[in-house]
Order: C-alpha cells, then structure tokens, then sequence
C-alpha cells in the first residue's frame, strides 16, 4: 500500500518534470529566434565586401626594384573610390613593419578624379554678340599641347591623384625613394585600371614642384608598366 | 687650338693635347666641346636637401663630391664647369637663388661632354644613375623645346650611364641604374645623368667617408675618360633647336 505522502510526491515530482520541460522547450524557441536574427542576410554596407585579387607594384629601396605581388582585398566598383583605394592599400604595404620601401603609415591620397581624354576647356566665343543679362558666350577648346592629354584610344582617361600634404611632407627625401613611390603608384594604377593614360599629381590641391625636392610632380606621367628589375651593366 | 677642339668631327681623330678653356660663348652650331664637364651640386643656400643626419645634409655632401670630382678630373685635362662652388647657390653677381632652370642655363652654355647632376641620400647603398625618362626623338622639334630639350641627347645620355655602370661595377661599388624625371634634367642639351651617392653600406655617415666619396670620383674620372672620345651629338640636331632658358645666367662659377 503506497502511503498518501508517497503518492503527493510522485505527482508533484511529475509537475516538476512537466515544468521543467516547458522551461527548456521556451528557452530553445529564444535562442533559435536569436540565431535566426544574427544571421539576418539584409545588406547594410554597400556591396563591395567581396575580395578579389589585385595587383600592386611594390618598390624596393636595396636594389631599385619595382616588382609586381598580387594581393586579395575588396574594393569599391565605383572608378575612382575604386583608385583612391588600390593606392591607400599600396601605401598601407609600405607602412608596415620592414617594408623594403619604408613610408609614414596615415592617409595618402585625398582624392583621385578621373577625367576623359582629350581634355577639353572654354574659352570666351569671341564672335557671339554680347548676352542680354551681361553673361558671356563660351566655346570648347581642346589643348593646344599635340603630345599631352590626347588618349591613345577611345576611352581612355587622366587620372588626377591629389595627395595629402601630411604624406608628402613626410615622405623620405631622394632622387631613388621619390622615383619608386611613383612609379609604384603609377603602376599600380595601370595594373589594375587599364582605362587611365596618363597621370597627374597634386598635393592639397595645388601643384608642387617636387615630391620631397627630387623626383618631378608638374609633369604628366604616362600609365605604364612600372616592374623593373636593377640593372646591372653588360661587361665591355 | 679652341676651333679645333670644338669641332666635334676632328676631335674624334685628333682629341686636343692641352685641355681647352671652356667657351661660354661658344656659337651653338657646336654640340659640345669634349674637354668640357659640368657638375652640379644639387641644392645650396637655404635649400639643404635631403637631411641625411643631424650632422649630415646632402648639400654638403654633393659640395665634397664635385670638388673632388674637380680635381680629379682637371688632373686628367677637363675643365670643369660648376654650377655653385660655395654653400650659397645664388646667380652670379646677383643674391636671387639659383632656380632650377638657372642651373640648365648653364649647363646648356657650357656645351659640356658630360653633365652630371650630383645628388645623395641616405635610401638605399651604392650609387645610383638615373637618365632622362623622356623618349629619344632624334631630329624632331619637341612640342615645348625647353621642357623636353633633352629628348634629343637621351640616346647619348644612355650611352654615358652605361659607360659610368661599368665603371662602377669594376670598382665593385653598388649600382642602381634607371630613368627618372628630376628637373633640370629634361632641359639640358648634353649627355645628362643624375648621380645620387647612397652609403657605403647600411651606415648613413658612410657618405661624408673622405675615401668613399674618393673611390666614386675616380671611378667617374675614369669613366669620362673613355667617354671623351666616344660621346657623339644628336644626328639631326640643327643649332635652331637648341634652346636657352628665358632669363638663364650667361655663365656660371667655375673652377
């Protein structure tokens, strides 16, 4: 004969059992909701989170070397967000610890404008009559110089890099250091964006004669294949 | 004895025994005169340059290696043409800085066999030889003839780096040769490389070492004594196409 206490124990064990399976059941129903909320696929960030493989050209100081690496990084679509990145990326390179070209780590480029060849100014149109309000007729005049700014194929464009003054202040002060970072950016450019034809510098917005007083930035740079390997003379 | 030295055709056969006065005042249908060298030490007066070290700046530096250089090559019957032979780089007789375009001038009035831009940093070890980036166009009239004065004496100008390599190389000092665009470079009409002296290893003040400096100068010499003969001018180069800056000093300090 099971005793009245022993049956009040069995039953309330049974309610304890029957609880506690619904506390666990509940509990599980959160953490799947909560799970379910983290993998939320809806975008946030603009969509160039995906890598790809790029190439930069890498300088170096010992042997005056340009040589092409590939790297795997996401980049904007964007054309010129698209530059401005691929050169903070290449400067990045050089501010890490024993960079065979060693530079300030920091922000590099401002801006990278991209205009289309040839380039085309206005000039007043001498021959319209006089505007009834006081303004004045322009006409498009392509430059005057034969050899610049003219695209080697349709499409083709100048790229305008503005660098930060803080960069190049800092920037090491040489005929073979100023010359690698440029021809470095230059090829990297090339490499990865084949519509640029020519390229141009600026430093806050203005021109500047020299990198850090050597290597000349008022010249417009052909976009070419940079990679070059040290020389060495052929015996007589 | 002048006449003949400068006329480039003869001097090929017969080089001058006693080494001729530089004439600044030379006509221009003369390229160059093979017993003439230009140096230019980069930078002077406020403009010191790269700052190598505390103690060490790359105007100074430039400064000792075109003396030696001088005398070095005045020892072998050159006469030499520097563009400043002090620490202040002004024009002469005048306190305005020397520009740029100032130090072509005259390098372009010297008609010199060689003219050698002298520059030094602390990146990288040996010497490095740069010439001009720009492309030879022999005989065509460039679109802007003072900014692209060289494009006629690149091939030259190439020809001189190679001859400076290997004379570098025999004297197993470290070499980097390449083209880079430093102004005044693209302005000058003569053989034109620029020199950048690095250290002698990875010590920094390797580069006021009195005996480095002297190992590079005569290795030079020694190379632009073999250049003398064998620099040639532009094929096509008539004297209308050789260009003078707007306001560039008639002559320059010279030794």
């Amino acid at each position: 004969m099971i005793s009245r206490h022993q049956r009040i124990l069995f039953w309330v064990l049974v309610a304890c059992i029957i609880a506690m399976a619904s506390l666990l059941f509940w509990e599980r129903e959160r953490a799947r909701d909560r799970i379910s909320a983290l993998a939320d696929a809806t975008p946030i960030d603009a969509p160039y989170t995906n890598t790809e493989s790029i190439t930069l050209d890498l300088a170096n100081d010992a042997d005056g070397s340009v040589t092409a690496a590939t790297r795997a990084i996401a980049l904007p679509d964007e054309a010129t967000a698209r530059a401005r990145a691929l050169l903070e990326h290449l400067v990045a390179e050089y501010a890490l610890p024993d960079s065979p070209h060693p530079l300030q780590s920091g922000a590099a480029v401002d801006d990278v404008f991209l205009l289309p060849l040839p380039i085309v100014g206005h000039a007043i149109d001498t021959s319209a009559k006089p505007n009834p309000g006081g303004t004045t007729s322009t006409v498009p005049v392509a430059s005057t110089d034969p050899a610049a700014l003219q695209p080697q194929t349709p499409g083709g464009e100048l790229a305008v890099i503005n660098l930060r003054s803080s960069f190049v202040n800092a920037h090491p002060s040489g005929v073979e250091v100023e010359s690698l970072t440029l021809l470095s950016l230059i090829g990297t450019l090339h490499a990865n964006l084949p519509q640029i034809e020519q390229i141009r510098f600026l430093v806050d917005g203005q021109p500047r004669e020299t990198l850090a007083g050597h290597a000349d930035l008022l010249r417009t740079y052909p976009s070419r294949d940079t990679t070059v390997q040290a020389t060495v003379p052929d015996a007589p | 004895m002048l006449a003949v030295a400068t006329l480039p055709c003869l001097a090929q056969t017969a080089p001058p025994a006693v080494a001729p006065v530089p004439s600044l005042a030379a006509s221009p249908a003369i390229p160059f005169n093979r017993g003439v060298i230009l140096l230019d030490p980069a930078h002077g007066g406020v403009d010191s340059g790269s700052r190598i070290s505390d103690s060490i700046l790359e105007k100074d530096v430039t400064l000792n290696l075109a003396f030696k250089l001088r005398s070095l090559l005045s020892a072998r019957g050159f006469s030499v043409v520097m563009t400043r032979d002090s620490d202040a780089a002004t024009q002469p007789g005048s306190p305005n800085p020397l520009t740029l375009d100032d130090r072509a001038g005259i390098a372009n009035h010297a008609h010199a066999v060689a003219c050698l831009l002298l520059h030094a940093t602390a990146a990288g070890n040996g010497v490095h030889l740069y010439s001009s980036e720009l492309e030879a166009t022999p005989g065509e009239p460039p679109a802007n003839p003072w900014l692209t004065a060289q494009a006629a004496w690149v091939t030259q100008s190439q020809r001189l780096q190679k001859q400076l390599g290997l004379a570098f190389t025999r004297s197993s000092i470290p070499l980097v040769m390449s083209r880079a665009s430093v102004r005044p470079v693209d302005s000058l009409t003569c053989p034109a490389l620029v020199l950048e002296l690095a250290p002698n290893g990875s010590d920094n003040s390797t580069l006021n070492d009195s005996a480095y400096q002297q190992r590079v100068a005569e290795a030079i010499a020694a190379a632009l004594v073999f250049w003398k003969n064998q620099a040639q001018p532009p094929a096509n180069l008539t004297p209308d196409q050789i260009p003078t800056a707007p306001s560039a000093p008639s002559t320059g300090a010279k030794p």
